[in-house]
């Protein structure tokens, strides 16, 4: 039962992380079509500011400031620095092909992706690198009732990350840049048409998923500790796996996807073997690809002829 | 028995009726025109019987048989070419490449074969060939000689339209769909394509479906024309009965307000 | 109403006159438009001939070391691989980012035939003509089940399934059936292939037998581009629904393409395997598959010389980027190609280049005022180029720290540079210019291996960007 439990707690925490990045990859195909192969890259550069923060304020060992607002700083830094970064890329790679054949952003996101993840390894080296977190957290406290272990850190990433989603529900439904990013969604030229600032409003909706990248990367590093170059890689297939099985374009089924892939990769780490992981969450997509394209929540496209 | 016979045939949008209940026949060698008020359904029948939408009741007969639900190369294979309202050329293949390319269907060699190139292969290529050379010389000077090895994205409109066509024509049809042929023509061209489609009856004997917004056209060629409005049949008949009654006229015009009063 | 018979010179929209003048082709003008016209009357045919049989007389007319000759059975076997990726993705229009799979599966495949990892419990050691074959019609099967789910997913969703699918092959290598499959380490001891009798044992013997597939490749993928299967591709990637309504089986074709391309990366996987005589995981991971893209988008998708142009120049000048020396060839040799094709005339180039000259020296002057440890490190580079550059770059005490912030700013002037105009722009280019030289002389240069990964991603962001049908390709005109 413990077990179990632990495994659950592991799949939350790892599903919120997915879930967080999914929201960016949905995100950006709701509005530009474009599947971003360069948004796991923001996640793992975004874990990597977490950890220069730390060490700008000593190191994990001797921090000069209390923790609460090194880990505060670690979140502002790491999400406005990806947020900026996603502008950017948006801005110079995927705007000049926004009315380019599909197959052209495609390509430009994997070379994006590619350098991001080559730069990296130029600028910080491809050796692993440690928060060290429980040198300034005490992993003791956190929640311990009967079976149920949940130590800080990963109650904080899922208590957040549900926050963060439920924030971004708030923003998409509620405000009048949520509803530009619907119409957007919908129809990008009738949008423009109507006195909608499409520039604005998709890059306001990649710095927004990127922001989100950027601190489930602070959140990853504090969690699971270890940070190196190509992280970004694999978190960034799986959360779009999670994407993709939840409905890709539908914030809800990101979500979704994203608890859904992690508990599912819990289990199967925790009970069956760690091997063949991987193996299953790719068949998994490739499974509901087959029966249900659209995913668990999103909706069939028409096309008109 | 009719070439083309639509019976009851209905298809809904979501909440939007597209087609209700429709009937609709072409008999061979006829000229049938189709008009109506954008959105009236024109194109969504085209839609429906060349394969695109399946209609939600009602049959599609071609010959007798049933298009309802077979793959869209088969449903052109059995007999029924379409033109686009808004064109869809392979912009990137040359003209030559845009007819010889709708042959597929009616040629077998085999990918080993071509790359052999045994006889079969061969003479395939050159039966295609010669038919596509027939079918542009159709056109006059127009899609000539060297026009043949030219991309398509260089032709003009009124010439675009008319490869679009020469591309129908390619798939060996026994009715032709012609989806607004004469949109965006002057005068002149327009002319064209009246004496063309004229010409397309007589010289090939092919049935035709014509849906055209343009009243000299329909006037020129049909035989026969069917209104619709709202995914319905408001009239059917000769051009000059259908173009006096009272519901197309309304259809298209708006009721007389005077009228109104005068009736009650 | 008539249409108007005679006209005095060209009528504005007149069809007779576009007819008249129409037939005329343009060409460039002088030697340039010679050279067209004369590379345009030989045929396709004569063209390949000509190219098979300068590439063959290369190993003996200049005499190619053996570490040379396997540079070149890189490039051939990427030139092969990129020829096979344009059947999917330059024919048919699907982006197939699971090819790499294919080329693992053909070498695997051979692996298993061709040795002896299933002659204990299986007796199966085949020879490689019997072996090839085989694996190829396998690659082609797989190729029709990855293709299959492209009857019902367009476009992008394509694009995922094939790119897990590429995912799931590494995966499945690295760890299932070890004993058989050999894990992370591989298979060894794989036959060399057979061909007429003889062993192929050496780099020279390789080398002829990839050109031969190669020319085979070309020679094949040409005629099938030239029949009517090749316009049903085409004519896919133009437009699928109107292809469909035209009597194309769209499914199939697609379906078709998806097993020519793999079963030309599978012949290509299985000689690469002879060729090493092993195979591993990590040979087919995904940065291969993105040179593979590099290549083709470089060379021009949809045309067949252009696979093979650009998987070659694509290979062989990475290959360059291995060596510190000769990688500032291909660096700087880049940078003064682009200048030179970008900037026109000439004389603008050399006004550009003094005055970048010039603007270095200042700059090292006045830096090396200021402090002399910014100054005080030396050009990490080798060779003449070293010599050349070391007095006119600004390399710190501590390179690394420089060269990784310079990398940076660099980045930031290029984006800034597709942005500005006239007088600005020019500064800005002196100044990334030098500003490029030092980082290269300072960092990049000491890290190939990663540098010429930055450039394969740079390559393919900018060619989407700047000329989408790379060097040899049409230019496409696209109704979205």
């Amino acid at each position: 039962m413990h077990f179990f439990v632990q495994e659950l707690v592991n799949g939350l925490t790892q599903g919120a992380l997915y879930a967080l990045i999914a929201l960016g990859y949905s995100m950006v195909y709701g509005v530009l079509k474009l599947l971003n192969f360069a948004h796991g890259d923001l996640y793992m550069i975004g874990a990597f500011i977490g950890y220069f923060v730390i060490q700008w304020f000593g190191g994990s060992t001797g921090l000069t400031i209390p923790v609460p607002l090194v880990i505060l700083i670690m979140f502002l830094l790491a999400g406005g620095g990806c947020g900026v970064l996603g502008v950017v890329i948006e801005r110079f790679a995927y705007r000049p092909l926004r009315d380019a054949p599909r197959i052209a952003p495609l390509i430009t996101a994997l070379g994006v992706s590619f350098f991001l993840e080559n730069a990296a390894l130029l600028l910080w080296g491809a050796s692993y690198r440690s928060y060290n977190t429980s040198a300034f957290v005490s992993f003791s406290s956190g929640i311990h009732i009967g079976p149920l272990n949940i130590d800080n850190m990963r109650l904080m990433t899922i208590l957040l990350s549900v926050a963060l989603m439920l924030a971004l529900r708030l923003i998409v439904d509620k405000t009048s840049l949520g509803r530009s990013m619907r119409a957007v969604a919908i129809d990008r030229e009738a949008a423009e048409m109507l006195g909608i600032n499409v520039d604005f409003t998709i890059s306001a909706t990649f710095f927004i998923g990127s922001v989100l990248a950027g601190v489930a990367g602070v959140m990853a590093g504090l969690v699971f500790n270890q940070v190196y170059t190509l992280i970004g890689f694999v978190a960034g297939l799986k959360a779009f796996t999670a994407a993709v099985v939840g409905g890709i374009g539908s914030i809800s089924g990101a979500v979704l996807g994203g608890f859904v892939i992690g508990i599912a990769e819990s289990m199967f780490t925790g009970y069956v073997s760690p091997q063949y992981t991987n193996l299953l969450v790719f068949g998994l997509l490739i499974v509901v690809m087959l029966v249900r394209p659209s995913g668990l929540l999103g909706r069939v496209q028409l096309q008109k002829v | 028995m009719a070439l083309l016979e639509l019976t009851g045939v209905s298809l809904q949008f979501g909440g939007l009726r597209a087609l209700s209940d429709l009937d609709l026949t072409v008999e061979p060698g006829e000229v049938v025109s189709v008009i109506g008020p954008n959105g009236a359904g024109k194109t969504t029948v085209f839609n429906v019987i060349t394969g695109v939408y399946r209609p939600d009741a009602g049959d599609v007969l071609l010959g007798g048989e049933s298009l309802v639900g077979k793959p869209l190369h088969a449903i052109t294979r059995q007999g029924v070419a379409r033109t686009f309202q808004s064109l869809r050329l392979f912009l990137n293949m040359s003209v030559m490449e845009n007819v010889t390319s709708a042959t597929y269907g009616g040629t077998k060699a085999m990918p080993w074969e071509s790359i052999l190139r045994l006889p079969r292969a061969r003479r395939e290529e050159r039966e295609v060939r010669a038919r596509a050379e027939r079918i542009l010389s159709f056109f006059g000077q127009r899609l000539a000689g060297y026009r043949w090895d030219q991309p398509a994205y260089s032709l003009s409109y009124a010439n675009r339209r008319r490869l679009e066509i020469a591309r129908a024509l390619a798939t060996e049809p026994k009715i032709l769909l012609l989806d607004e042929p004469a949109a965006g023509m002057n005068p002149n061209e327009t002319h064209e394509v009246t004496e063309l489609i004229g010409r397309l009856r007589t010289e090939l004997g092919l049935a035709i479906l014509v849906i055209e917004h343009d009243m000299h056209v329909v006037e020129g060629v049909s035989d026969r024309v069917v209104a619709l409005d709202h995914g319905v049949t408001i009239a059917h008949g000769s051009f000059e009965e259908v173009a006096s009654h009272p519901a197309v006229v309304e259809a298209y015009l708006g009721r007389d307000p005077d009228a109104l009063t005068e009736a009650g | 109403m008539a249409i108007n018979e005679e006209q005095q010179g060209p009528g504005v929209g007149v069809d007779e006159w576009v007819a008249r003048s129409g037939a005329k082709r343009q060409y460039a003008p002088g030697w340039r438009g010679e050279v067209q016209k004369a590379f345009e009357r030989v045929g396709w045919w004569p063209r390949l001939l000509i190219a098979a049989v300068i590439a063959a007389l290369i190993p003996q007319v200049i005499g190619l070391n053996g570490f040379q000759l396997q540079v070149a059975i890189n490039a051939l076997l990427l030139a092969i691989l990129a020829l096979g990726l344009n059947v999917s993705v330059g024919w048919a229009g699907l982006l197939d980012l699971g090819y790499i799979a294919f080329y693992g599966f053909g070498a695997y495949g051979f692996a298993l035939l061709s040795s002896n990892q299933l002659n204990p419990p299986a007796g199966i050691h085949l020879e490689a003509w019997i072996s090839i074959p085989l694996v190829m019609i396998g690659g082609a099967i797989l190729g029709l089940v990855v293709g299959f789910p492209s009857r019902r997913l367009i476009g992008d969703y394509l694009a995922i399934v094939t790119l897990f699918f590429g995912e799931a092959f590494v995966e499945f290598t690295n760890n299932v059936a070890p004993t058989k499959l050999g894990g992370p380490n591989g298979i060894f001891g794989l036959d060399p292939i057979t061909a007429f009798g003889h062993q192929i044992l050496t780099n020279t013997g390789y080398f002829y037998l990839l050109l031969v597939l190669l020319v085979l490749t070309m020679a094949v993928l040409h005629l099938l581009d030239t029949s009517r299967t090749g316009r049903a591709w085409r004519a896919v990637r133009e437009d699928p629904l109107a292809a469909s309504l035209m009597t194309i089986p769209v499914n199939r074709v697609k379906l078709m393409a998806f097993a020519f391309g793999a079963a030309i990366a599978a012949m290509a996987g299985a000689v690469f395997a002879a060729q090493q005589t092993s195979v591993f995981p990590t040979d087919f991971d995904t940065p291969f598959l993105i040179l593979i893209y590099a290549g083709l988008i470089l060379g021009g998708a949809g045309s067949v010389a252009g696979a093979v142009v650009g998987g070659l120049v694509v290979a062989i000048s990475l290959e360059f980027l291995r060596n510190p020396t000769e990688a500032a060839y291909v660096f700087y040799g880049v940078i003064l190609l682009t200048l030179i094709v970008k900037l026109r005339p000439w004389t603008r180039v050399v006004a550009l280049l003094a005055g970048t000259a010039v603007f270095g020296l200042v700059a090292r002057l006045i830096v090396g005022a200021i402090s002399s440890s910014a100054t005080g490190g030396d050009s990490q580079s080798t060779g003449w180029i070293h010599d050349l550059l070391h007095n006119w770059v600004i390399v710190p005490k501590n390179p690394t720290l420089f060269g990784d912030i310079g990398f940076v700013v660099l980045v930031a002037l290029l984006i800034g540079l597709v942005q500005l105009r006239g007088r600005f722009r020019t500064l800005t280019l002196v100044l990334t210019l030098y500003l490029s030289a030092c980082v290269w002389e300072a960092r990049l240069v000491t890290v190939p291996s990663i540098t010429r990964q930055i450039l394969i991603g740079a390559i393919l962001i900018v060619m989407m960007n700047a000329r989408p049908q790379g060097l040899l390709g049409q230019r496409r005109v696209e109704v979205v």
